[in-house]
């Protein structure tokens, strides 16, 4: 007997709350982007089961480029992260309510 | 209990055991541990999901090189304990934050388990088409992939191309210091 879809549906809407939590809760911003992270491999998880039940390969390239977006994500993002910390010395989310230079 | 419902439920257990364990932990680095612990799991999912390549491409980029870019910033950013241990500005946020992710979570599963189900033409139609077949005769699962993304994705695939040259230079320009503090 396999494993449903909707089970692997009900994993994924989990980890992505995990994710919501932590982007909600948490105010250290290296750890609120890795919950981003986690909220982005909940939906790849989706497409992957979404592909085994279809027997298609289209989610398979979907995952692929969405590999690929987020690496290009999580290089602009920690080059952010560290130019902020460069400048204000501070990693404290609630502290960075200012957007200018 | 067959195998593939406890192989399933093992990996299910693993990959929420370790996203819980990247919100909870108070040291970032073992948040980022426990994260790659998380994305291992979701490769073996991708493996029971018959998608080597990509469990493969999962295990290579996140946790070969996106991680080890995490835990290279953690690092640098945590080498002074005090700048993590300011204190917390609004107090109900961490209360109204888990109560509005778990009836997110209720709603979500709720929606998924009554509503979430295939038409029953899509599977025809998928397999249809002569790239996108997961299980076409006599080629392998990596043959598949590539023949579906060099055919049919192929200009999706050479746009990347420029999101990634974009990220690198936007990476140099943010990483480089200001012209005006390096001259003094």
């Amino acid at each position: 007997m396999a494993v449903s879809l909707n089970s692997y549906l009900i994993v994924s809407a989990i980890l992505f709350s995990i994710g919501v939590i932590g982007v909600l809760v948490r105010r250290n911003p290296l750890v609120i982007f890795m919950s981003i992270e986690l909220m982005l491999n909940a939906v790849n998880l989706t497409f992957m089961a979404f592909a085994n039940a279809l027997g298609s390969v289209d989610g398979w390239i979907f995952v692929f480029l969405s590999l690929t977006v987020a690496a290009a994500e999580v290089v602009v993002g920690l080059a952010i992260i560290v130019a902020i910390f460069r400048t204000r010395k501070e990693i404290d989310i609630d502290e960075m309510n200012t957007l200018k230079g | 209990m067959s195998a593939n419902i406890l192989a399933f439920s093992a990996v299910a257990a693993l990959a929420i055991a370790s996203g819980i364990g990247v919100i909870a932990f108070r040291n970032a680095i073992y948040s980022a541990l426990s994260l790659i612990v998380n994305l291992l799991s979701l490769a073996l999912f991708y493996l029971i999901l018959n998608g080597m390549f990509i469990a493969a491409a999962q295990v290579l980029i996140y946790a070969g090189a996106i991680m080890v870019l995490f835990l290279f910033v953690v690092t640098m950013l945590s080498s002074d304990k005090a700048a993590l241990q300011t204190a917390d500005h609004i107090s109900w946020q961490r209360l109204v934050g888990v109560i509005a992710g778990i009836i997110f979570a209720a709603l979500a599963s709720f929606l998924l388990l009554i509503h979430a189900q295939i038409a029953p033409d899509a599977v025809a139609q998928g397999s249809n088409n002569l790239f996108t077949q997961i299980s076409a005769p006599g080629s392998g699962n990596t043959e598949t992939f590539g023949m579906a993304l060099f055919h049919g994705f192929l200009f999706p695939f050479e746009v990347t191309s420029a999101i990634i040259v974009a990220a690198i230079l936007g990476a140099v320009v943010l990483g480089r210091r200001s012209r005006a503090k390096s001259e003094d």
